[in-house]
This record gives C-alpha cells, sequence and structure tokens, in this order.
C-alpha cells in the first residue's frame, strides 16, 4: 500500500494540475505510447467484457454455474471429473468441478463478474470517501482538519483483512452478501486516498489561481469543486487504478476464508478454498481460478501502472511521442 | 429417570463432539486389503510402531478421556472391566471381558451389575489390581478439577448427581461396592441393559490411589494394560510407549501388542499425514495414524495408484448425517412439508459432495446400518437415488404451496464435508426441482453448534450428525427422541422436540432388557416408529479411508470404531 502511497503522491506532485479538457486528450496519448499498459487495457477490457457478457458465454456453451452433473464424475474415486484434463470437452469448455460436476467454464465467468464488480464498486466507495474527508480537512478549520486527520490514521491503521473479516462475521446472513463485501472494503479501506488527496488539496490551496479565485469572492463550496478537484483528477485516479487490483486480492482473500459471497455464487477466492486440496488428483480445479485471479490482478496493476506514467508531469515530459525516448520512461515506469 | 442437570449435559454436549472427532478422525484402515510388503504377512513381535496424528492426546488420565470403547491409543495403557471385541467388521461391534472374567452379572431389573476381576492382574509396577482400585479410578472422575469423561456414571449412579470426587468427599461413591479385592458391584438409579458398553469407558480403569498425583497423574499415569508411558510432552503431543512386563496375555485376550515400542506423535497436518503415509519413508514405513481418514481429493490420488491402493483401509463407525427439522418452526410442522422434502432429496449428489460413494453411504434410516445398532431396512419416502421431485410436488400442493415455497437451510461453515457448505449447496440443488426455494444459512462452527442445541434459537431446517457412544440404538436414539430429555435451558439434542409417550415408554422398556440382541431388534422398530414422523431425513453413513505405511501388518477395523486397532497392528 505504502508503494501505491508513493506513486501516487508523486502523480500529485505536479504543481501545475491537468486541465480537464485537453488533460483527457493528453492522458491518452501518453498511454498509448506504452505497450504494456496497452496490452493490460486490452486484457482489462476483455475481462471486463466476458464478466458482463457471461450469461451470454456460458449460452453459448449451453451450460449454467449451478447445476450438477452426477454422470460427469467419478463418485467411486472422491468424485473426480471423467475424462482427461478434469473432463474437458465441446459441451465442458474448460472442464467440471470435482463432487459436483458444475461446469468450470460458467463458474469463472460468473466468479468474475463478482470480483470484478465488488471490487470496482469498493473502489468507487473508497474515492470517494477519500476525496470527501481529504478535501474537507485541508480546506476545514483547525479543529475539523485534526478531527478527520486522526479519523483517517485510524482507518489507515486498521488491519484490512481482521476488520473485514470481524465485520462480515457480525452481519446477519440474510443481508446480500456481494453488496455487504462490496461495502465493507469499501468502508474500511479508504484512509490513504484520503491522506493524498488532503496533501495534494493542502498544495493547491496555495496556488496563485486558487488565491486568485477566492479574493473574486468564490465560496469554499465553489472552490473546491471548480478549482481544487481538476487539480486532484490526477492522483485520484492514479490511486483508484492501483485500488482495483487491490480490492480483488481482498475479495479473493476474504472468500477464499468463507467469510466472502455465500455459496452457489461463484467466486475466484471461493473456488481456490474448494480446490486446494485438489491440486494433485484435478490441477485444472486449482489452476483456473488462481490463473483467472493472477491475469485479471496483473493486467489491472500494469494499467495502474501505466495511468500514473501517463499522468506523472515529470515522467510526461520525457515520454512525449515522436522523441524516441519511450523506453526510458517505460523502465522507470516498471522501477 | 433421567434427568441430567443442564451443566451435564452442557459437559455431554461437548464430548459428544469430541468423540465424534475422535471417531471420524479414528475410522480407517481394513485388514483384508492391507498386506505386508515382504509377502509373509504372518505378524511378528518386535520394532517400533510410529503413529502419525493431528490432535495430540491431550489429559492422558483415564479419568479426563471420552472415549468410545475405551480408545485406541489410550486402551494399550488403560485396561478396563469391558472391553470393545478386536475383531473385523461386526463382530468387532461386540463387548466383552477385559478385566473382569465377564461382561457383567445384572440382577433381575438389569439395576445391579456385579463383575469378578481375573487372577494375576498387575500393574507397571508390579502391584496387584484391586477392585477398591477401579472404584477410586471412577470417583476421581467425578472431580472437577478430572473433567472430561462422558456424563452416563452420573446420570446412572445411585446419589452420584452432585458427587464432587474422593478429594473434596473422602466418604466415596455409596453405589459402588467392594466386598472383596476382586469383585466389585454398581447400583443404578434404574435398568440399564447397556451397562457392559458403559465400562468400557477409560473411567473404569483401575488407578491406585496411592500413585494418584491428581492433575498430574495425566503426565505419567500407571498402566494396567500392555505398555507403559515412558514420555509424556507436551500434554501428550508427544508419547512414547514401551514394554510393561507386568501385563500378559494370560489375563488379556484382546491386546496382540505386537511392537516392542509405540511412538505417538501429533500436531502434523492432515495432509502431511497421508502424505508420510504414502510416501512410507523410514520410519514412515511403520507408520499408522488414529485420527486422519483420506479425503476426497486424496482417494482420487491414491485409488489411481495400485500400490497405495492395497495400503488403504476402509471401515464403519456408527454415524448418521441427517436432515433435521424443528416442527414449532413454520412451514415444518405441517408433515406434508417434511415428507416433500424427504422425497425431494437426491442423495447421489449429497454423497458426491461428502466424497463420493468410496466414503459414504446413502442413509434411509436414523440408526446406523449395522446389526449391532438393530438395523432394520426401510425407507418410508423413497426418494431414490436422485429424488423424487413429482412426489414432492404433490405433498407440497396437499400441504397448500401449490407454487412451491421459499426456506432457508442453516448449516455449519466447517470444512468437514458433513454439515459443511458443500452438503447444504447440493440440497439446495435437489429441492429446486421440487419447487423448493432453499436460502443458506452458514454458522461458524461454534455458532452452528450454539443455535442448533438451543430450544430458543433451534432453525426449522439444518443439517445435523449423530454418532453413538456404543454401537447400540439406546445411545443414538435415546438423547434424540426421548421426550424427557428435552433441554429447555441449556443443550437440548432432541432437536425435533418429540414428546411421544409411546416412545418414551418402549425406551424405558429396551433399557430393561439385558439380551442385548433382543434389546437391538426392539432398538431397530423403534427407529422405524419414528422415522414416520419425518422429523429428520436421514442421508448418509460416512465411511472411512486410511492409509498405513508400507510395512505394517496385521489391520483389524472393527464396526465399533471404523478405524484400524492399534492395539493389533505388527510391524515385523
Amino acid at each position: 500500500m505504502s508503494e501505491a502511497l508513493v506513486a501516487a503522491e508523486a502523480a500529485g506532485t505536479g504543481t501545475e494540475p491537468v486541465p480537464a479538457a485537453s488533460g483527457a486528450r493528453q492522458f491518452w496519448r501518453r498511454l498509448r505510447t506504452q505497450r504494456a499498459a496497452l496490452v493490460a487495457a486490452v486484457v482489462v477490457a476483455l475481462l471486463v467484457l466476458v464478466a458482463v457478457a457471461a450469461p451470454l458465454l456460458t449460452a453459448i456453451e449451453g451450460q449454467d454455474p449451478t447445476t450438477y452433473h452426477p454422470s460427469l464424475i467419478d463418485s467411486a474415486r472422491g468424485g473426480v471429473p471423467i475424462g482427461s484434463f478434469g473432463g474437458i470437452s465441446g459441451d465442458h469448455w474448460l472442464g467440471v468441478e470435482p463432487q459436483t460436476g458444475r461446469d468450470l467454464f460458467a463458474r469463472l465467468v460468473y466468479g468474475a463478474r463478482v470480483s470484478l464488480g465488488v471490487a470496482l464498486a469498493a473502489t468507487v466507495i473508497q474515492v470517494f470517501l477519500g476525496v470527501v474527508v481529504g478535501v474537507a480537512a485541508a480546506l476545514g478549520t483547525g479543529w475539523v482538519d485534526q478531527l478527520l486527520s486522526r479519523l483517517t490514521d485510524i482507518f489507515v491503521a486498521l488491519p484490512l483483512m481482521i476488520m473485514s473479516l470481524a465485520l462480515l462475521a457480525i452481519v446477519p446472513a440474510s443481508f446480500p452478501r456481494p453488496v455487504l463485501v462490496t461495502l465493507v472494503i469499501g468502508f474500511t479501506a479508504w484512509g490513504n486516498i484520503s491522506k493524498v488527496v488532503r496533501a495534494q488539496t493542502l498544495t493547491l490551496k496555495g496556488l496563485d489561481y486558487v488565491s486568485a479565485a477566492r479574493l473574486s469572492g468564490w465560496g469554499t463550496w465553489r472552490i473546491a469543486r471548480r478549482e481544487l478537484l481538476p487539480g486532484l483528477a490526477a492522483p485520484v485516479i492514479t490511486y483508484a487504478a492501483i485500488l482495483v487490483p487491490v480490492n480483488i486480492s481482498v475479495e479473493a482473500a476474504l472468500s477464499f476464508l468463507g467469510v466472502g459471497v455465500k455459496p452457489p455464487t461463484p467466486s475466484s477466492g471461493q473456488m481456490l478454498t474448494a480446490a486446494d486440496v485438489w491440486y494433485q488428483a484435478a490441477p485444472q480445479y486449482l489452476l483456473l481460478p488462481a490463473g483467472a485471479l493472477f491475469i485479471t490482478v496483473l493486467a489491472l496493476t500494469v494499467l495502474g501502472d501505466g495511468v500514473r506514467i501517463a499522468l506523472d508531469p515529470r515522467a510526461a515530459s520525457r515520454l512525449s511521442a515522436g522523441t524516441g525516448r519511450k523506453r526510458e520512461a517505460r523502465k522507470e515506469g516498471t522501477a | 429417570m433421567r434427568q441430567p442437570s443442564s451443566r451435564a449435559r452442557r459437559v455431554a454436549a461437548a464430548s459428544v463432539g469430541l468423540v465424534l472427532a475422535a471417531g471420524a478422525a479414528a475410522c480407517g484402515p481394513k485388514d483384508n486389503d492391507a498386506k505386508g510388503s515382504g509377502g509373509d504377512s504372518t505378524p511378528h513381535k518386535g520394532g517400533t510402531l510410529t503413529v502419525l496424528n493431528s490432535n495430540p492426546q491431550e489429559n492422558f488420565d483415564p479419568a479426563r478421556l471420552y472415549t468410545s470403547g475405551g480408545g485406541n491409543v489410550p486402551s494399550l495403557v488403560f485396561r478396563t472391566l469391558t472391553t470393545r471385541n478386536r475383531e473385523n467388521g461386526a463382530a468387532g461391534a461386540k463387548v466383552v471381558p477385559d478385566l473382569a472374567t465377564d461382561t457383567g452379572r445384572p440382577n433381575k431389573d438389569a439395576t445391579v451389575w456385579t463383575y469378578t476381576l481375573k487372577k494375576g492382574l498387575k500393574y507397571e509396577d508390579g502391584t496387584p489390581i484391586t477392585s477398591a482400585d477401579i472404584k477410586y479410578g471412577i470417583e476421581r472422575s467425578f472431580a472437577p478439577e478430572l473433567s472430561g469423561g462422558a456424563p452416563y456414571l452420573r446420570d446412572w449412579l445411585v446419589g452420584a448427581a452432585n458427587y464432587q470426587g474422593p478429594y473434596k468427599d473422602k466418604k466415596g461413591l455409596t453405589a459402588i461396592e467392594t466386598p472383596d479385592a476382586r469383585t466389585i458391584v454398581f447400583h443404578l438409579d434404574k435398568p440399564e441393559g447397556e451397562f457392559p458398553y458403559l465400562a468400557t469407558q477409560t473411567q473404569f480403569t483401575p488407578v491406585p490411589k496411592a500413585k494418584d498425583t491428581g492433575t498430574k497423574y495425566a503426565e505419567h499415569p500407571i498402566s494396567s494394560g500392555p505398555y507403559k508411558v515412558v514420555k509424556n510432552e507436551n500434554n501428550g503431543e508427544h508419547i512414547v510407549l514401551e514394554r510393561n512386563t507386568y501385563w500378559s496375555t494370560a489375563t488379556d485376550a484382546e491386546r496382540k501388542a505386537y511392537p516392542d515400542k509405540v511412538d505417538v506423535k501429533s500436531g502434523l497436518d492432515s495432509s502431511v499425514i497421508n502424505q508420510r503415509l504414502s510416501a512410507s519413508q523410514g520410519s514412515d514405513a511403520t507408520a499408522v495414524t488414529t485420527d486422519t481418514n483420506l479425503g476426497p481429493a486424496e482417494l482420487a490420488k491414491v485409488t489411481g495408484d495400485k500400490e497405495l491402493a492395497s495400503r488403504v483401509g476402509t471401515g464403519h463407525f456408527g454415524y448418521t448425517n441427517y436432515i433435521a427439522f424443528n416442527p414449532t418452526v413454520k412451514p415444518f410442522n405441517n408433515i406434508k412439508v417434511r415428507q416433500a422434502i424427504s422425497y425431494a432429496v437426491d442423495r447421489s449428489s449429497v454423497i458426491n459432495a461428502a466424497g463420493g460413494s468410496a466414503l459414504a453411504e446413502a442413509a434411509t434410516t436414523y440408526l446406523p446400518n449395522q446389526k449391532s445398532f438393530g438395523y432394520e431396512p426401510y425407507d418410508l419416502f423413497p426418494a431414490g437415488e436422485t429424488g423424487n421431485p413429482a412426489k414432492a410436488k404433490e405433498l407440497l400442493k396437499e400441504a397448500g404451496y401449490p407454487n412451491g415455497l421459499t426456506v432457508t437451510l442453516t448449516h455449519s461453515n466447517a470444512k468437514d464435508f458433513e454439515t459443511s457448505p458443500e452438503i447444504a449447496t447440493a440440497l439446495q440443488d435437489a429441492l429446486k426441482k421440487a419447487g423448493i426455494t432453499v436460502k443458506l444459512q452458514g454458522l461458524e462452527e461454534n455458532d452452528y453448534s450454539d443455535t442448533i442445541h438451543s430450544v430458543k434459537t433451534e432453525p426449522g431446517f439444518f443439517l445435523a450428525h449423530w454418532g453413538a457412544d456404543w454401537p447400540s440404538g439406546g445411545p443414538f436414539l435415546a438423547p434424540i427422541f426421548d421426550g424427557r430429555q428435552i433441554v429447555k435451558d441449556g443443550a437440548n439434542f432432541n432437536t425435533g422436540l418429540l414428546n411421544d409417550k409411546s416412545v418414551n415408554a418402549e425406551i424405558d422398556a429396551i433399557n430393561k432388557l439385558t439380551d442385548l440382541d433382543a434389546a437391538a431388534k426392539r432398538w431397530g422398530a423403534l427407529d422405524k416408529k419414528i422415522g414416520e414422523q419425518a422429523l429428520t431425513v436421514p442421508l448418509f453413513h460416512p465411511v472411512y479411508k486410511r492409509l498405513v505405511g508400507k510395512d505394517i501388518k496385521n489391520v483389524v477395523i472393527s464396526d465399533w470404531t471404523g478405524v484400524l486397532d492399534i492395539s493389533q497392528v505388527a510391524v515385523k
């Protein structure tokens, strides 16, 4: 997390705020020059597409994630899938789950829905809370800042996993689980982004154009909205991009520990828990969710890094297209 | 009539859990599959037997152990008045004499039981074993600081309900008489034809008063069996046993005691134990486990390898996994709803979730499918292998739910393939076909146990399991279906809240029988009668599969424990 913090702060240290309209175009141009980030973006886009189109894809396959297929497993041998590679066939593209015969492809794509949905929604909550608290702390009077900053410190210090485990254990089982996991992650892990936002807001507050706005009689709300938020865009977007894969990992870990989404709803973490004992007898059962999780987190992390470089003014000065110095910039990006 | 205090019941609850865990763990290999690698399968004396376990032998004191039939490792050190027959299969579910000359001589109504000790019985220090020592051993199991055993003695012995043990109450239990050094007489509150089964538990082990060190006795209990404790580290994590030279086969027909030394190592992960047994390298070649079964994935691997498959033993322990209903919760107050669910279950998918046909057998009776329990096959709501959703829908319609219904199934989040999410999900899928939408409520293990065993919080529809303290219908049916055992405050096991006068009367009548075969038949008939109320849906009986090291010989697995009997194993 601290690495992410440094990265986000680096993105925010440019005293020049990224102007909204032309900034976006510039951002895309800078992002496009990084090949790794582009590949990652394509992979992420595909994953999102697969998740969104999960019902369609499984309909094409002719399967669904919850139906049992007892005829496809060998009951006398502990329920291991019949056939090579975990029972891969034209009907079951990635084979079937041991002990139940449920279709693994369907479970994987529906699992991706849960992972991505929870991670993205949690990120939105984290960003919203972080920006609101961070800006309010920076603009507030002494005691408001003190109060909000200490509150932020408390949330930064909270061990996310332990907090989540505790919260998920006490909430009644009738509460919809994916929503609950989203809320728990979102409301627990917003401290760091709030710190970045506060620091950046304090920097921006001292700049001439903000002073000018204040002198011309603008209210705090209007200044925050019109002058500060655009300047916060770069560090916030960078931080958000780094948070998404972190949230995916947290959701997977919570489901792995049995407090995440409930069966029969599939999720990668839950599949990993069920699969860990099968690594010798049915390796694909473990490798599929592990691989899916690995690719998702890797792609999102590389993309997040690309976003950071594209928004970092220091890197950007060396990045501009056509200077032939892309390689250096990329090297710095992966350092 | 037995009306145990809520405290005793709670202890019972915890201990039953332990016994079940130990039983489940204790379940293992079958002899006719396992053969010595050298071709010579005759067992010989000598060598060191290694035991690789996950759970330590905590509180290795005969007063504190909760065992079925005297336990496995404990039975190497502690002899009891009676013990389980050390034979394969159903013959192993019989109770036989151990220290006593017979399994007990009852009076006419089975309220007084008399035992005579064999001649020439000695402890590890050569001093003779007397009936007074057995009385003392039982008395100290009542001491609060030595708790852990089953509640039966407190419930059954006359005037024992509030006894606090020999340290506080020097007078002792008047319910136990020792007219001479070889005779011991027990006086019970009510007829208990199954007393010989109870006398297999380690509380019936002789303890010499002069050597009693209270809570420290567990470090070095005085042996009456073939082995004595020479090392006990970290409260049973590592126990080393060597021959007790004063023990003799002349007085012990049950224990073979082939190895010279037994080295019990605990605290290992179950996958590590199975991995080490399958590799069988070094001392692991002569190793067994008394508490770790093969899981479904391990079974899949082992069955693919002929050599490994030949080292797997199979056993059956009296145990049933089932769906329980609380008939005071709607809609389960309607017997037609309960019957509909009975028809709708798909036992084949449940069995697959439990580990497949090699690890579970379909159950349509509440009693385990063994003769000693009085098993009488019946299938009152035939669901076939995969369920009968049409019949279930019909019943739901009659019950007033023509469009199906939505119910909540409570289960535990333990990863035990018994009351776990896998089983609940399989049922959810099966009931969907009958128009029953099942919502799942998973609870953490302790929370789950507390919730289902309290009359105040008991859900309407949940997964449950039950195992007996000894292989008979009594400890299987009475705690669950005797209406007088409903506990309003505290741990309640009569989850169906059944209080049927004719059932209660039949339980009392069977308890009077001292002919255990005749009693078994009546338990079987009673089980069928209770089954008509559809308060439970029996799902499956587990089968235990266990690996042994490649040089292990003479594997004996009884239907009493379902696991390899360590007293019969040879390493040479």
